[in-house]
């Protein structure tokens, strides 16, 4: 286990054992050992044992160990573990709007989401959407913009854009079906293979350093920005209701706490480790590219149609994206204004 | 020790007397599941340790269970499960190992060496150990068995060759690994492909070997004179099964289909070929597809209860059990390494792969890497390990799945017995790479620049 | 060891073998499929993530109807290193326990923990979270009850022929037409 599974239980002595209030099982969706996305977890925990004196042990458990990568939150609703650290976007099957808390395509960025979740009414109506799953959602970690992904031929127009073989999951693939993509999910296991093969020309995946670890700059030259899909991805503690309830108002605020700090964390390594990286790019061969405006404003436009449609079959959907229009409307006053322009 | 890592030790002694009894094993690795939960429960050992389980915690086997039925990559096992069913029962497979072997002529040990050699071949798909194992065990055993051959050597053959695909690249072991090590799928693929390679012409040199020392066990086929007419037949009788090796891999490897899609491809492919040779009737079909169900059926229970085991024995602790053994050795840096994959290759004796890659590897990598060592070199060692692992008794899942298939008369005892050469082989192979560390690392290095 | 047949295990082992063989089917169809989607994707530039879906559908339907259908069949993996050295009666007696108390528990906590799973997945109308993946997820989830529910039958069809042949042994006939092979997973009877 890497560092950060902290003592093991057989080890906790006979004294730390009686001072523990609160002895978790957290499992994860993504491997500590990814960089950024997986290894928040490792900080939070180890940061509530750390300011409780062991009194709040939260193990973590790495994907599959005890509980598969995507069935987190349904594990802890029906309080198989107590808690869970997961991607909200992996429910959007049994729960539309778990999306629109966990990435939107040209959603938020990092801090304006932050901003709309703790400031501007985000953090209710994602506790109360959770709360019907029996489900108490703490917002515990935030990382900035995901490349738009790996491409064997360099991307010029639309026309390149359909027909496009490419993996790509979630609300962005919707969007990239629509605009004439031909989308695959292909498993995790077999991206690298079909990408270097050919099967698929180009996939979609996560931030540049955890793509980089993973060797997709040895089957695919060219790095497309900006991460229209993903402009700010969430991660969040998920706990069971009746776990949550039972627990001491002091340990809950040390939780909260600890996880606010996450997020900080998170997005200050999220945004401190890609340059590093791109900047290596002409020596391992691999391009970074900007993709057109024309396509950027296609996706946009087709982004919206397929929002708007998911807001008229779900309420949830509906009532999260009119908070977040909202706040974005008056927030743009400000982001407009307030700093420098991009190239500037 | 931990009343509750007593708890899991004893779980894992009760499967090892449980398997001799010779009840199915995957009933013994459910049953045990729920059986170690109850007795949890009743010792009331969630009283003093808070990692203890309960029925709701066991209850996640029915979420590791829908894992199992949404993993895409498994679908490659009942195709290629197909595939060999069809080939064997349509006769196909017989008359394309005949052809094959002619090749070798009088050479004795030369259709051991031919399976081995299509099983290299059939390495570069998947490498799930069921599909290969079956396949292998289907074209090849009755093959060699009617040839004469010592059962103990025509099954081992099967196993340890079977078990190549699970190193050679494309292989979800390995992919599997990177992801646990966030390492380069390709670095891991392409360090693999000697190592592999190596294997398989230790298996090679080995059956040549046996068949000059004890002509007996592997004897010869009949040395035909050659004229036009029988080098027209092999090539004729070889056009379909490079057909199908072409639809498998070409796919593959033209970028057409994924590794899992190409299972698909294959089956399909047999399957024309089994209608355009005229050896398929509605009754075969019928005949083949019914095993095929069967065959894939008990695979599955398998896993399903291996997954509920590994679930328990962790919420047991058992995790933290290897964990403390391995943690605090006191060697050499080679020396370091080479209790680790010791300790790996004990392990493999009783757990299987996934378990060993989700608990081990992660723990000693880091080790590993302080050391100095190479990631890629000692994550290809551990996989040569994990390999192994799957051909030792007691707990061997290419042994499983080979008796599964095996004509009656070739008893687990005969397998065992087999394997045992291999798996010397295999040690000598590793040894190989653990001095020579440039066969895992020069191929990567050169690739991709 | 042949074991008798018994009234039940007479009226629910041909439907047993029937599902199965109707079951088998799907292999054909995930075939086809597989083919299409290769197909469509390469030479025509269309990307069916529902024809993707639908591939692991079938592999699960397939193999979780297989699995009472097998256990009929005894086609299983077992170690027959002592195994094959025990009396007939002793071979009895390790099935009688081992599906009295490895089997039915098994069976019974994943019949009791599926059931739920896939209430939930039906009450929230849970579908694919992959774009234009399948709806209806509760239905694929339900085949993991059905399978097992299928296993137990088979799993008490087999109980009672042991019970048959260890306390009744002397007025129950061998069926003929369910007699087991030696060992024969796999290769059981067809
Ligand atoms: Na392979
Ligand atoms: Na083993």
């Amino acid at each position: 286990r890497p560092a950060g599974g902290g003592a093991p239980s057989g080890t906790v002595t006979e004294h730390e054992a009686a001072a523990q209030r609160i002895h978790w099982r957290l499992p994860l969706s993504f491997q500590t050992t990814m960089p950024v996305l997986g290894d928040n977890p490792i900080y939070v925990t180890e940061m509530l044992r750390a300011s409780s004196a062991g009194a709040v042990d939260i193990r973590i458990f790495e994907p599959g160990e005890v509980v598969p990568a995507f069935a987190i939150t349904e594990a802890v609703r029906e309080g198989k573990v107590e808690a869970g650290y997961t991607w909200l976007g992996y429910d959007q099957g049994r729960i539309p709007s778990a999306a629109l808390i966990a990435a939107v395509p040209f959603g938020m960025e990092p801090w304006e989401f932050a901003a709309w979740w703790f400031e501007g009414g985000g953090r209710t109506l994602g506790e109360a959407l959770y709360a019907k799953q029996n489900i108490h959602v703490v917002f515990c970690g935030l990382t900035g913009p995901e490349t738009a992904g790996w491409f064997r031929e360099p991307i010029e127009s639309l026309d390149d854009v359909r027909g496009l073989k490419i993996r790509f999951a979630g609300i962005g693939g919707k969007v990239m079906e629509r605009a004439g993509a031909s989308v695959t999910m292909l498993p995790g296991g077999e991206i690298f293979q079909a990408l270097e093969k050919g099967a698929i020309d180009a996939t979609e995946y996560a931030l540049p350093i955890v793509d980089q670890s993973l060797g997709f700059n040895r089957v695919a030259s060219y790095n497309y920005y900006p991460g229209w899909h993903q402009p700010a991805t969430s991660s969040h503690m998920v706990v069971n209701l009746d776990v949550w309830n039972q627990t001491a108002p002091a340990d809950q605020k040390l939780i909260e706490t600890a996880c606010t700090a996450g997020v900080m964390r998170n997005l200050a390594r999220s945004e401190a480790l890609q340059g590093e990286i791109i900047a290596g790019f002409p020596e391992v061969g691999v391009e970074a590219h900007t993709l057109p405006d024309d396509v950027l404003r296609e996706l946009e436009r087709v982004t919206e149609e397929v929002l708007e449609e998911e807001a008229a079959n779900d309420a949830d959907f509906a009532a999260i994206l009119e908070s977040q229009q909202r706040f974005r409307a008056s927030y743009a006053h400000w982001k407009a204004r307030a700093y420098l322009p991009r190239d500037f | 020790m931990a009343p509750n890592e007593g708890l899991a030790l004893l779980m894992f002694a009760s499967f090892i007397g449980l398997v001799f009894t010779g009840f199915p094993v995957a009933w013994i690795l459910g049953g045990l599941a729920v059986l170690f939960t109850a007795l949890a429960i009743v010792l009331n050992l969630d009283f003093n340790f808070p990692f203890a389980i309960d029925w709701s915690y066991t209850s996640l086997v029915v979420d590791r269970s829908w894992n199992v039925m949404e993993n895409w990559v498994m679908v490659a096992l009942p195709m290629f499960i197909f595939m060999g069913l069809l080939l064997d029962r349509s006769g196909i497979a017989n008359q394309l190992m005949v052809s094959f072997s002619r090749l070798f002529g009088g050479v004795r040990g030369g259709l051991a060496i031919t399976v081995t050699l299509i099983g290299l071949l059939l390495a570069a798909t998947t490498g799930i150990i069921g599909a290969s194992v079956v396949l292998l065990a289907l074209l090849g055993l009755p093959v060699m068995l009617n040839q004469g051959y010592d059962k103990a050597l025509a099954s081992g053959t099967v196993c340890a060759v079977g078990t190549l695909g699970i190193l050679i690249p494309p292989s979800i072991m390995l992919v599997l690994m990177a992801d646990r090590m966030a390492m380069s799928v390709g670095d891991l693929f392409l360090g693999a492909v000697f190592p592999g390679a190596l294997l398989g012409g230790l298996y090679v040199a080995y059956l040549l070997g046996v068949g000059l020392l004890k002509p007996d066990s592997a004897p010869a086929s009949e040395r035909e004179p050659v004229n036009w007419a029988t080098v027209r037949d092999l090539f004729v009788a070889i056009l379909p099964p490079a057909f199908l090796i072409l639809a498998v891999l070409g796919s593959i490897f033209l970028g057409l289909a994924t590794p899992t899609e190409a299972a698909g491809v294959g089956a399909a492919g047999a399957l024309l070929l089994a209608v355009l040779k005229r050896r398929l009737d509605g009754r075969v079909l019928r005949e083949v597809l019914h095993e095929t169900t069967r065959t894939t059926a008990f695979i599955f229970g398998v896993l399903l209860g291996a997954t509920a085991f590994a679930l328990v024995l962790r919420g047991l602790g058992g995790d933290e059990l290897i964990e403390r053994a391995l943690l605090n050795l006191p060697f050499s840096p080679a020396g370091i390494i080479i209790t680790i994959l010791f300790a790996t290759f004990l392990l493999g004796f009783f757990l299987d792969w996934i378990e060993l890659t989700l608990i081990i590897l992660p723990l000693v990598s880091p080790v590993v890497v302080n050391l100095g060592f190479d990631p890629v070199w000692f994550t290809v060692l551990f996989a040569v390990c994990l390999q192994t692992s799957f051909l030792t008794p007691p707990v061997g899942f290419a042994i499983f799945y080979l008796k599964g298939v095996a004509p009656p008369g070739v008893e687990v005892r005969t397998i065992y017995k087999g394997v045992a050469p291999f798996i010397v082989l295999q040690l000598i192979g590793l040894v190989i790479i653990f001095n020579w560390d440039a066969l895992v690392t020069w191929l990567p290095a050169q690739a991709y620049r | 060891m042949e074991l008798p047949a018994t009234r039940f295990s007479r009226a629910v082992d041909p439907w047993l073998e029937r599902i199965g063989q109707w079951a088998s089917w799907l292999w054909v169809l995930l075939l086809a499929v597989i083919v299409a989607n290769v197909v469509l994707r390469y030479v025509f530039g269309e990307g069916r993530i529902e024809f993707e879906e639908v591939q692991w559908h079938l592999y699960a339907t397939g193999f979780l109807l297989g699995l009472g259908y097998a256990l009929k069949a005894d086609a299983h993996i077992r170690v027959d290193v002592l195994h094959e050295r025990f009396s007939p009666t002793l071979t009895a007696w390790v099935e009688l326990y081992g599906i009295l108390l490895l089997l039915l528990p098994f069976i019974a906590v994943v019949l009791i923990f599926s059931v739920p799973f896939v209430c939930t997945s039906f009450a929230f109308g849970e579908i694919s979270s992959s774009p234009g993946g399948l709806p209806y997820r509760w239905a694929i989830k339900a085949m993991l009850p059905l399978g097992f529910l299928l296993l137990l039958v088979a799993a008490l069809s087999r109980l009672s022929r042991v019970w048959a042949w260890l306390f009744l042994g002397a007025d129950a006939a061998p069926d003929e037409g369910f007699a087991e092979t030696e060992g024969g997973a796999g290769r059981g009877a067809e």
